[in-house]
């Protein structure tokens, strides 16, 4: 009661500091509640003060006022478990709140009144205890009732975060190591059947140069070289498909010129990156500006486009752009195929491509 | 000498190259044996794959660059799996005497891959025909003045650009080498270019103007 009872001095320095820390409702302005409950508060240490002093005053002997005491305790302590439970959030957790606060304050007129009881009046057996573990019991069934869904939703939603977790992370396992895998088969493919098969014209042409005078023989020798020719051209644009030699040798901003370079546009590229890509979003990023300079040869009749590859945040973000006809398909096959990629990567792909003309492929990849 | 990884290609090389009384001085497998093999046997023409150990990507070509900077009078012939028109451009630099840029294909005619190694060894300039495609592809601000060739004069320019002579042009396209003069002097004239008798000058001058209008 000690600090308690120093409330009614303070709350006569209504804009003080000590005040605003002890009624922070006196001094944004009292609702009509607040004063009450601040007014209860006064008269219950003023009662106190007066029935002590009416018990010295009167002979003193049997110390009754302890009994008025544990009454007006028990009125500042409802009071404040009230304000307690108001606090929280409305709906299930302030009505659990509500109980506990009831059963707090049962708890301790009960243990008040038993201490009187064994002070003053010698009882020594500790009465009150069935009483306290059947509010305890009655406070707990009824918060497991009252919180039962909400406990196992907070489950499931920990539960179903984990899984998210999981899955992100072994999906983006699983694109990493498709892109590093399909750079081994480009290299296998390189150092492998392409150089066998140059090899092999290599040795058919020796042949050919022995045969001279055997114009069957070699016919035939030819043919089969002009076959070798045919299959290493397609193994060689296989190879460019899963990823293109530049790309694989010198990185994304060297690909990006070479494409740029092939296409004729006149594309004006602006790069600000500096960090190290992971070979699936080097490999998303440079089809994504393939497709988008192929499309603006093809369809957009430009004058000038561009490309900008810049760092944003923990993104990379890639632009592309032309000031060309308009009026892209952003369901297009092709478009498509790239926002399949893109998203595989949780990146986002958007077009702009209004019929009044200009298009723009605005495409943000996470670089982790 | 050989800069080769694999040795199927290496030693079919090799071969090749004895057959056609080319004395290989040296064969290696990655780029710093290039550079000392180099050093130690002067050869007149190293022929070096583009990827070479240990990182497969364009180490040949560094090199190849860095050995034409220490010994200027080097030819080399880069043998490639894939036409790179950025890899050409590096590779001719200022200077394009004693330069070959092929895809590795091209092995297999024999007869014109030994003439392309004695005309790089001898100070001249071979290119794939397939980066003077690209180098030719029409596009904006050359293409205009490109598309102002007959077809005739777009092939002479290509065989040009190839590195061809004058009388090599005329056999391919099976005209008199007075035509072929006649023609080389109205694609001089059509994009402007100086003009100039001497075969690696001229190769110099077109791809200049390739690839400064690119």
């Amino acid at each position: 009661m000690g600090e308690r009872a120093r409330l009614p001095v303070d709350l006569s320095l209504a804009q003080g500091a000590s005040s605003r820390r002890w009624m922070p409702a006196l001094a944004a302005g009292l609702s009509i509640g607040e004063y009450a409950r601040s007014l209860v508060r006064r008269l219950a240490f003023l009662s106190a003060i007066l029935v002590a002093a009416i018990w010295a005053l009167g002979g003193q002997g049997y110390f009754w006022p302890a009994w008025a005491w544990l009454g007006l305790g028990d009125l500042v302590l409802l009071d404040f478990a009230a304000g307690w439970a108001w606090r929280h959030p409305p709906g299930a957790v302030r009505r659990v709140a509500c109980v506990w606060a009831v059963v707090g304050v049962a708890a301790v007129i009960l243990v008040f009144t038993w201490l009187l009881t064994w002070l003053l009046a010698g009882v020594h057996t500790f009465w009150p205890a069935w009483a306290l573990f059947g509010l305890a019991s009655a406070g707990s069934a009824y918060s497991l009732i009252a919180l039962h869904d909400r406990v196992l939703v907070a489950y499931g939603r920990r539960a179903l975060r984990a899984r998210i977790d999981t899955l992100t992370r072994t999906r983006r396992q699983a694109v990493d190591a498709q892109a590093a895998e399909l750079r081994r088969i480009e290299r296998d493919l390189h150092d492998g059947a392409q150089a066998r098969l140059v090899a092999l014209t290599l040795q058919l042409g020796r042949a050919e140069l022995r045969v001279q005078d055997q114009p069957e023989i070699r016919g035939l020798i030819l043919d089969a070289q002009r076959e070798a020719h045919h299959a290493i051209a397609e193994l060689r644009d296989l190879a460019r498909g899963i990823v293109p030699p530049l790309l694989a040798d010198r990185g994304l901003v060297a690909a990006v010129q070479s494409l740029a370079a092939r296409y004729g546009l006149g594309t004006s590229i602006e790069v600000d990156t500096h960090r190290g890509l992971a070979p699936a979003v080097e490999s998303a990023a440079y089809f994504v500006i393939a497709e988008a300079l192929t499309n603006t040869a093809k369809h957009a009749g430009a004058g000038r486009s561009w490309v900008v590859l810049r760092d944003e945040h923990r993104t990379l973000a890639v632009l592309v752009g032309d000031d060309g006809c308009g009026g892209a398909d952003p369901l297009g096959s092709g478009l498509a195929g790239l926002r399949a990629r893109v998203e595989a990567l949780d990146g986002s792909l958007r077009v702009e491509s209004p019929d009044t003309g200009g298009t723009v492929l605005d495409v943000r990849l996470p670089c982790g | 000498m050989i800069a080769e990884d694999l040795a199927l290609l290496r030693e079919g090389l090799v071969a090749l190259l004895r057959e056609n009384q080319i004395e290989v001085v040296a064969q290696v497998q990655d780029a710093p044996a290039l550079l000392r093999a180099i050093a130690g046997h002067e050869p007149d023409l190293a022929i070096v794959d583009v990827r070479l150990p240990p990182t497969f990507s364009d180490e040949g070509l560094q090199a190849a660059i860095e050995a034409r900077r220490r010994q200027p009078a080097l030819g080399v012939l880069v043998l490639s799996q894939y036409v790179e028109t950025a890899y050409a451009s590096e590779l001719i630099g200022e200077d394009t005497a004693g330069i070959g840029y092929l895809l590795k294909e091209r092995v297999g005619d024999v007869r014109a891959f030994i003439d392309a190694l004695h005309s790089v060894a001898a100070g001249g300039t071979v290119l794939d025909r397939q980066v003077v495609a690209e180098l030719l592809a029409p596009r904006d601000g050359a293409g205009q003045a490109l598309s102002g060739l007959t077809a005739r004069e777009r092939d002479v320019l290509a065989l040009m650009a190839e590195g061809r002579s004058n009388t090599a042009i005329a056999e391919s396209l099976v005209v008199t080498p007075g035509a072929v003069e006649k023609h080389i002097t109205n694609i001089f004239a059509k994009l402007d270019l100086p003009a100039c008798s001497d075969d690696h000058r001229r190769v110099l001058a077109v791809l200049a103007y390739l690839r400064v209008s690119r």
